[in-house]
């Protein structure tokens, strides 16, 4: 093409300095299009020529403000919107991923020709704070033509040929999918009002068409700042004006770029009227920015032909042990993940899954929660790239878990293996294991008695007391001989708190479950008796009305009995309902025994749980970095005049803690609380068995 | 316009019908309202004997339960030995086998089909899970108060009493709920039996005096009534007499209680059936009398 351009060489420019602006390097951009050949004369940032600088160069004059920070700028520091009538208000946007896709941004014709702009409606936009201070040019960004938003991602410097922006809008766009264009101008006036820069200015839009072309504009006093959006072809609406109604929202480019918004919790509640943009366009600015990171990329030492502004990394300092770290972490998941394949297809062995072994494995909770931990382990480890930000925060999350476990893990070990910690534990088990069964034993003979002066039958009474004590006679007699090698099966199960804290806590549980096996015993005895008398009651007492029960309609349905079918039933029923305090009685008491240990194991079972499933990453963030999870966004009137642009700024509201931590939840280990308290209750009087706790792998047979 | 409707003219007779525009009110009716009014449709006379020979069901009934209480009270008391009770049950369930074929000519059991191995299986089912059942049966109640089996006891002989099919047509009978209340009045009472064969003894002859008994009585009352009338003045002077020898008092007021049933009740019920006034007429509710089953299959 023809264009030349002797701006673009930093020497050259350097001498080419214009004597009415004093801190400014002046630049010619000579272009030369085909038909119209015009000079245009532009400020030059000063950005590039710092950047050119050796760091230990202070920077020229004026130089410090050309990447202030927002809030060194006073104009637009948050606390001056907190005058009385500021109004603050809430948006929270919808699901990011229900926005229709924005990729396809049309082209500033066909925004043109579609002009779905209504009429008197405020056309937003969002213009990054750190861009506040950035010398005059173009402004870069991508229009949302559905919310009449333009999102501003950088600010391009003079001098610039326009066909390498153009290059680089299409290379950004390439790359990131999203509709980045030229969307006007920007004008940042430090001394004089300069007319010349405002034709040029106005003059750039026929170079880069956009509709509508926005022209911002700030004043020397850094206090006001004026912005207008003109239309160059004529609205169609007639009485419409040429020019939109402005509405400059500010946002924090870092923040917005790396925060991830959620779905809101409950409905927004519209404090003021001033929501700006919808659940979907708050969507569409936050998924633009995080999309163009692209634009980003260049930081402030690259030499690109183009100058833009925007928000850059502070430079990365740990930069070496992070590259460090990311090159390790491919071969370390490498080969732990082939360790876990291989523990994992150890424990897939044929031989462990014969009957007794499966059925043994699956209600030991120690494996169920081993069984989790590989499978969390083999997440975290697999080679495969986490595929979006939900996947990479649950990696996070299981791994700083696992981590913090066999933290707390390896404390516990060191406390148990010093001062012979566990010897005093082994002398301390079977006493207690001893004392249970005695108190069992009083409690069978305070049975066998007239307990409570109930009236029993004595005879039922008398045979299931003997049974129960026998019972118990030969669990006395199976701890006694357990008793030697106790210390030595704790030492081992001591080791095993290495794998974790939830591991040691279900070997606890295990063992608990283990050694109140007499109590399970007599529960289930007592459930099954009573079960039956129950059953065999209720259905009895139908025969007794001359009804049955129907199995194909599933109701009660009345019927003619033989004689001998009503004579036998009814002697059964009687003989039943009087034997039915006796068992009921044994039942309640070992129901309640055996409720006091699952309440004992469910409390273990909770505090596994808690260890296994709390996000603690997430959690962390949303501690220190509270923009990274956002729940929406709310606004702060910065200034508002009558004839002025309304400027607002756009400040992230972290989600709640209790909305992380729902979200963020991971998957525990499969055991939960499988009753509601009534259907609870319902099988306790029925006499059926509860498990509490049952495992994930029975729901199959 | 000749042919405008003559509606307003006199000859607009009102009609009983609905779907006819008509001059009048929708609650019209005319001076023939009243020409349908009917009395006593279903009212039925009754003959003063008839319902006296009808009561004698419920006379049955009362005499069997005072009976079987007052063989308990001798049980218990030691004054009745089972082996006696068991033989004249046995020797008298025979006979009203034997009579239960012969009243009838077995033309009961050919309709009901059912075969005298039947009839042996159900004898031999009754013994053997009451004699089986009996040790059982006698420690069953041990623990409970004697004031709470007796409370029980009379409930359920009350509830025999209500829901006894007396060959009324209505919701409340049910023959199988009553036969079970007596069968477990029966095992409670004699669970409080000094010795199991007491318990075995007296729940069989329960079964003989409220199963048994009523089966040929209603054969009985079917083909001869006379000897009907006859086995219940016998049975209830038996059972006024068991009474007597227990209580002078209890036994003057069932008899005053057997007669206020046999010959008050009926005798009131003829009188008050004078006084009986039931109105019919077109207000009733529409009754279907066309047997329409038909539609249904």
């Amino acid at each position: 093409m023809g264009y030349k351009s002797w701006g673009g060489d930093m020497n050259a420019s350097a001498g080419a300095r214009m004597p009415h602006e004093g801190d400014k390097d002046a630049a010619r951009a000579c272009l030369r299009l085909p038909g119209l050949e015009r000079c245009v004369r532009g400020t030059l940032g000063r950005g590039r020529r710092a950047a050119r600088a050796p760091l230990g160069a202070g920077p020229s004059r004026g130089n410090a403000g050309s990447r202030r920070k927002w809030g060194s700028c006073p104009a637009a520091r948050p606390r001056q919107g907190w005058g009385p009538g500021a109004a603050s208000a809430v948006v929270r946007s919808g699901r990011p991923d229900a926005v229709p896709d924005p990729m396809p941004t049309p082209p500033p014709e066909s925004a043109a020709r579609g002009n779905s702009r209504v009429p008197g409606m405020v056309l937003k936009a969002f213009f990054p704070t750190c861009c506040a201070s950035a010398d005059s040019g173009l402004l870069v960004g991508r229009w949302v033509p559905e919310q009449t938003s333009a999102v501003v991602l950088a600010v391009v410097h003079f001098p610039f040929i326009p066909i390498q922006v153009k290059e680089l809008l299409a290379r950004v766009q390439q790359a990131s999918q999203v509709g980045v264009a030229v969307l006007g101008t920007w004008c940042h006036r430090r001394q004089d009002a300069e007319e010349s820069l405002g034709h040029f200015l106005e003059g750039l839009g026929a170079i880069f068409s956009h509709e509508p072309w926005l022209q911002l504009c700030r004043e020397r006093g850094s206090k006001f700042w004026s912005c207008k959006a003109t239309r160059r072809q004529a609205p169609t609406c007639p009485g419409a004006p040429g020019e939109d109604q402005v509405m400059l929202v500010f946002y924090d480019q870092r923040k917005v770029l790396l925060s991830q918004l959620h779905p809101p919790v409950a409905l927004p509640d519209h404090q003021a009227g001033d929501a700006v943009a919808g659940a979907g366009g708050l969507a569409a600015v936050f998924d633009t920015v995080a999309r163009s990171e692209e634009l980003f990329r260049s930081d402030r030492f690259d030499e690109g032909p183009v100058r833009l502004s925007h928000w850059q990394s502070e430079g990365v300092e740990a930069s070496i042990l992070a590259e460090l770290a990311k090159r390790a972490s491919g071969p370390i998941c490498l080969l732990l993940g082939g360790l876990l394949s291989l523990v994992s297809a150890a424990s897939a062995c044929r031989v462990l899954q014969l009957w007794p072994l499966s059925f043994i494995w699956s209600k030991l909770s120690t494996c169920e929660q081993l069984r989790h931990r590989l499978e969390q382990l083999t997440f975290v480890f697999s080679t495969q790239k986490a595929e979006n930000p939900t996947q990479l925060m649950r990696k996070a999350n299981v791994l700083v878990s696992v981590l913090l476990d066999v933290a707390l893990g390896l404390a516990l070990l060191s406390w148990l293996h010093g001062k012979d910690r566990i010897g005093h534990l082994a002398e301390a088990l079977v006493p207690v294991a001893d004392h249970v069964a005695e108190e069992l034993q009083h409690l069978l003979q305070w049975l066998m008695g007239a307990p409570a002066g109930l009236k029993m039958n004595r005879a039922l009474d008398q045979v299931l007391g003997r049974f129960f004590l026998y019972h118990l006679h030969l669990w006395i007699s199976y701890i006694h001989l357990m008793s030697p090698f106790i210390e030595r099966i704790l030492w081992h199960v001591g080791l095993s708190a290495c794998l974790g804290l939830t591991v040691a806590l279900s070997i606890l549980s295990d063992i608990i479950a283990l050694l109140t096996f007499h109590i399970y015993c007599f529960y289930v005895y007592g459930a099954r008796l009573y079960c039956l008398k129950i059953c065999g009651l209720s259905s009895l007492w139908r025969l007794f009305r001359g009804k049955k029960w129907n199995v194909l309609r599933q109701r009660v349905d009345s019927c003619s009995y033989d004689l001998d079918q009503l004579f036998i039933g009814t002697l059964l029923f009687t003989i039943l309902l009087f034997l039915l305090p006796t068992t009921a009685l044994y039942y309640l008491v070992f129901t309640l025994l055996r409720l006091l240990v699952v309440a004992v194991q469910g409390l273990i079972h909770v505090l596994v749980d808690l260890i296994n499933s709390l996000p603690l990453y997430s959690l962390g963030l949303r501690l220190c970095r509270p923009y990274r999870l956002a729940a929406g966004v709310k606004f702060r009137v910065l200034e508002h005049e009558a004839d002025r642009p309304l400027r607002l700024l756009m400040q992230i509201n972290p989600l709640p803690f209790s909305h992380v931590i729902r979200t963020y939840r991971l998957p525990s280990c499969g055991c939960h609380p499988t009753h509601s308290w009534g259907s609870l209750c319902r099988k306790l009087f029925f006499g059926e068995l509860i498990y509490p706790w049952r495992q994930k792998g029975d729901k199959r047979d | 316009m000749g042919t405008q409707p003559v509606a307003d003219t006199e000859e607009a007779k009102w009609q009983k019908v609905l779907y006819e525009r008509q001059p009048f009110p929708d609650n019209y009716v005319d001076r023939r309202f009243l020409e349908e009014l009917r009395k006593n449709i279903h009212a039925r006379k009754y003959q003063y004997w008839a319902v006296v020979f009808e009561s004698s069901v419920v006379i049955q009934q009362l005499c069997s339960v005072c009976v079987f209480v007052v063989i308990w009270w001798y049980m218990d008391e030691g004054l009745l030995a089972p082996q006696w009770l068991f033989g004249t049950g046995l020797a008298s369930s025979l006979i009203g086998y034997v009579l239960f074929d012969l009243i009838d000519g077995g033309e009961g059991r050919k309709k009901s089909g059912r075969t005298r191995w039947a009839d042996l299986k159900s004898a031999l089912v009754f013994i053997t899970f009451t004699y089986g059942f009996s040790p059982v049966l006698k420690t069953l109640t041990e623990s409970v108060s004697t004031d709470t089996i007796y409370a029980m006891s009379v409930f359920m002989l009350l509830g025999h009493l209500i829901f006894f099919d007396y060959g009324a047509n209505a919701a409340i009978v049910s023959s199988t709920l009553s036969l079970n209340m007596a069968i477990f009045a029966s095992v409670c009472l004699a669970s409080r039996l000094p010795r199991s064969l007491h318990a075995f003894i007296m729940v069989t002859f329960a079964i003989q005096i409220f199963a048994l008994w009523p089966m040929l009585q209603k054969k009985l009352k079917a083909c001869t009534p006379r000897s009907y009338v006859g086995v219940t003045l016998l049975f209830a002077f038996s059972a006024l007499g068991g009474l007597l020898s227990i209580s002078a008092v209890g036994a003057v007021l069932f008899a005053l209680l057997l007669v206020s049933i046999s010959c008050l009740c009926p005798f009131y019920l003829t009188r008050l059936q004078l006084f009986k006034e039931n109105i019919h007429g077109p207000w009733d509710e529409a009754e279907i009398k066309e047997d329409l089953s038909r539609f249904l299959s």
